[in-house]
């Protein structure tokens, strides 16, 4: 995107019809203009007209935005509120500067796995020696904020070791179909394992071949918080070391990792850039454009409902592949749910930040999920798996969730290969 | 100005998270569907009725304005706080309070949601059918103050015609209850048209009663493509005059459609002067009995195509031609003002001439397309809100067009309401006599002239 003083054409494309207030997740909980993409493209025009300041309550109001791009998909003139909200948080992040711990994150942790991984490693030993019991029975969090315990309770328990230092390098197959590169995201190099580890069952079984490169953070949370410096340098990063894997295809489990990779294309505007782009593809896209997907033998017996998180949907148009290969599970019954592609509400960090308003917005995913009946919850995106499954068992729901690899992954009998 | 001390009393009155004293926010209450903007002193969100009465009484002895909103769709300016005051957001009042399936009423907040109403009695086999543009955002409040309208109007009627009673807080904080769940009900003046369509000015509704009618069990959809706009006009005279009443009768003219065909590529004629969506419902066998009538019809008017939605999905494309109107014609220019004069059904080409005629004398982009059926038509002039001197030209053919549709016998707002933008013009219709007694009837109910000021009467 380029910079927001370019941007007037695009803010004049809204005509206030105000028809953004039917599907945008955080309108539905507080009916509040100013959280709607009306109310911020009035504001970020305002601004460039030169009647408001870049206050802290615009910067509030900025923020306060799951980029789930609902709004746009609904748009009559399709205007781009996503892209203007990430312009106007760059904006906002030159002119007030961005946090403290946020700037430390984005600019040294995420560009250094060394580092990364011992601060994840500091996580599990917080929640493995004890101390995290003694802090909880301590009442400590509470009393600095009852917010913060509700977060500390978000926070999955997070792994010994990270997955890339486990998996191996190379993952071959006889007479290989495709070679792939996988992009395993923080989260599943971090927390969720059986997510990676069923990727690679999945497609080695179905002859892919797989190379896992050093790879770095795809950026987004930097550029979500309008640290698009960071983002740039962590995209370079990245598509320098796929570029040397040789690959046909970049394969994913995260769509708002694959989202943002698709975005290189734009963010970093270079041949290499696109290349890169151009093959990066979703998990199940993979499985059922570029390969062909054939599960195994064993019968899960379950009623599944599928959640389209907003990265793949509205992202990158992915959300009949999924669906499909759910169906060719043996045993599985697949159920839509109402709203079935409306956010989540993990929306990256949003929901550490707005713990409420993001409870909000997933006690609603989950009384659609209620509704259906099943006994299970598959999604594309390890970040929608961690709120789905937080706000599940704040609800006291018996439903799981799973990755859509996992689940197929499940037909498989243990050695057949 | 609102004096601190009162907002610090709204404030206890609502609590604090559902009061906006910033800039920012309160910016964001200060807009509606039209291209102009104000900024309110304050916003307030109450929950309830009590809350409101405090409130409206805290208004009326400090004389500040409260402007009742609801989603802030409206097309004439309406919620605008043109002259500040405090915005009343009355989306927090959100519940449908009572589905009465035997004697066919709902009970209702302002703040639901039209679609969301019409999704719940619907399930129950029900039916409201008032449906404007907006329904999937606009307020059931907010379409009462409007008397909001809609293609389904020509058959079903408007949103008047389902209101049977009210609750309103007056601008002395009193609550008047009116009518109720009988269908007749002839207890002196009848209040509730009264506050129906009264554009906010005259207190905040704070409850509605509808009437709500069975749902008709099945739909079917036809698109004729007709060579010249009068041959569509007339075809509509031949459907009525067989004694069919479509629910709908979309009137689309040449530029609409080839704005249309330009921006969605649906396959829509470019050389053809008018389509008209017609819609039909009742049991299956008489709207297949109408259709096959309406088909006929349509090719004794002169159609020289006529399609039948044979599925949901070719429904689906028909309608995506309608649908697709606003976004399209904002493509030849970026601001769009856009009318709903009504005028006799008959008058309708002749209607469509003089709108084409003042938009060529000013110089300006103009599409028609609207509500054949009961001569509610919407010119839009596209234009750009950015170059002064095209808004004046816009300003001078608008009072043309108003002119010219009260002329015809017809009515400067079919289904918008007067607002701020048709102000200037309302004694072209009503006339001195007509407009005195308005005035007299506002004067006499906010005294102050707290509620909504600087809507339907100008200056006043």
């Amino acid at each position: 995107m380029e910079s927001l003083a370019t941007a007037s054409d695009l803010l004049n494309q809204c005509s206030k019809c105000g028809g953004c207030q039917a599907v945008c997740p955080l309108y539905g909980e507080t009916q509040a203009e100013p959280y709607v993409a009306r109310g911020k493209i009035f504001l970020i025009k305002n601004y460039l007209e030169g009647t408001i300041e870049l206050s802290p309550k615009m910067k509030e109001i900025m923020s306060l935005c799951l980029l789930c791009k609902a709004c746009v998909d609904n748009c009559p003139n399709k205007v781009p509120v996503d892209q203007l909200v990430l312009a106007a948080r760059r904006e906002i992040a030159k002119e007030l500067g961005i946090s403290f711990v946020r700037k430390n994150v984005f600019q040294h942790l995420l560009q250094n796995n060394g580092r990364l991984s011992l601060a994840a490693r500091m996580g599990y030993l917080y929640q493995h020696s004890g101390i995290q019991s003694v802090v909880r029975k301590s009442g400590l969090l509470e009393l600095i904020s009852p917010d913060l315990a509700k977060k500390e309770g978000l926070l999955p328990r997070v792994a010994r070791r990270s997955f890339r230092s486990q998996a191996p390098k190379l993952i071959t197959c006889s007479r290989p179909k495709i070679r792939v590169a996988y992009y395993t995201g923080c989260l599943t190099n971090y927390v969720y394992h059986g997510t990676g580890l069923a990727v690679l069952d999945v497609l080695g079984r179905n002859g892919a071949e797989v190379v896992i490169p050093e790879q770095w953070c795809c950026g987004i949370p930097a550029l979500a918080s309008g640290d698009e410096a960071s983002a740039v340098a962590l995209a370079h990063r990245n598509i320098e070391a796929f570029q040397k894997a040789g690959v046909d295809a970049i394969v994913t489990d995260c769509a708002s990792c694959g989202s943002m990779l698709h975005d290189y294309a734009d963010l970093i505007g270079t041949r290499e850039a696109r290349i890169f782009a151009d093959k990066v593809l979703d998990f199940s896209q993979l499985l059922d454009d570029a390969i062909d997907f054939q599960p195994g033998a064993r019968e899960v017996p379950v009623v599944a409902t599928y959640h389209d998180p907003c990265h793949l949907r509205r992202g990158q148009g992915v959300h009949t592949a999924p669906r499909k290969l759910i169906r060719a599970v043996p045993g599985v019954e697949l159920t839509e749910m109402n709203e079935a592609d409306r956010c989540c509400g993990a929306a990256g960090s949003f929901n550490l930040t707005y713990y409420d308003l993001s409870t909000r917005i997933g006690k609603r995913k989950v009384e659609n999920i209620r509704k259906t009946g099943a006994g299970l919850v598959v999604t594309g995106c390890p970040s929608c798996i961690m709120q789905l499954d937080h706000v599940l068992k704040l609800e006291q729901s018996p439903v799981q969730v799973m990755h859509l690899a996992e689940l197929l992954s499940m037909t498989y009998e243990k050695g057949e290969v | 100005m609102i004096p601190p001390s009162v907002i610090e009393e709204i404030t206890r009155v609502v609590g604090k998270d559902n009061i906006f004293v910033s800039l920012e926010e309160r910016m964001c209450y200060g807009y509606d569907g039209t291209p102009y903007a104000f900024v309110p002193d304050l916003v307030a969100r109450p929950a309830s009725t009590e809350e409101i009465q405090a409130i409206v009484r805290l208004a009326n002895t400090h004389l500040f304005p409260i402007i009742p909103r609801g989603a802030g769709t409206g097309l004439s300016g309406g919620s605008l706080p043109v002259k500040n005051g405090m915005v009343l957001d009355l989306n927090r009042m959100n519940r449908i309070l009572e589905i009465d399936e035997e004697n066919l009423v709902a009970v209702v907040e302002p703040g639901v949601v039209t679609y969301a109403l019409q999704q719940e009695v619907e399930r129950r086999g029900l039916f409201y059918p008032p449906d404007p543009a907006s329904l999937k955002t606009s307020t059931i409040g907010g379409n009462v103050a409007e008397c909001a309208g809609g293609p389904r109007a020509f058959k079903y009627g408007v949103t008047r015609d389902y209101v049977l009673g009210l609750e309103v807080v007056t601008p002395q904080g009193d609550l008047v209850k009116t009518g109720g769940k009988t269908i007749k009900s002839v207890t002196g003046y009848d209040l509730t048209r009264l506050y129906t369509g009264s554009e906010g000015t005259l207190g905040v509704i704070t409850r509605i009663y509808l009437r709500l009618i069975p749902k008709p069990q099945a739909i079917k959809t036809m698109m004729a493509v007709f060579p010249q706009l009068d041959d569509a006009t007339r075809t509509v005279t031949l459907i009525v005059r067989r004694g069919i009443i479509p629910v709908t009768l979309e009137l689309m003219d040449d530029r609409t459609i080839q704005c249309v065909e330009n921006y969605r590529h649906l396959g829509l004629p470019l050389d053809a002067g008018a389509v008209l969506i017609i819609e039909v419902d009742g049991t299956p066998e008489l709207i297949e009995a109408q259709s096959g009538q309406i088909v006929d019809l349509c090719r004794e008017g002169g159609a020289r195509e006529v399609r039948v939605a044979a599925s949901e999905q070719e429904r689906e494309d028909i309608w995506a031609a309608r649908r697709a109107v606003s976004a399209a014609v904002v493509q030849i220019k970026p601001t769009k003002i856009s009318e709903d004069i009504s005028v006799p059904r008959s008058q309708i080409p002749n209607m469509a001439r003089k709108l084409r005629e003042i938009a060529e004398r000013y110089g300006l982009s103009l599409v028609i397309f609207g509500h054949a059926g009961d001569g509610n038509l919407h010119p839009n002039i596209l234009c750009d809100q950015r170059d002064r001197e095209e808004m004046e030209r816009v300003e001078k053919a608008v009072g043309e067009l108003f002119q010219a549709a009260v002329e015809l016998g017809g009515t400067l707002s079919g289904e918008h309401g007067i607002g701020t933008m048709k102000a200037p013009y309302l004694k072209l219709e009503t006339g001195e006599a007509g407009y005195a007694v308005m005035l007299a009837l506002k004067q006499a109910l906010d005294p102050n002239n707290i509620f909504n000021p600087g809507k339907i009467f100008r200056g006043e």
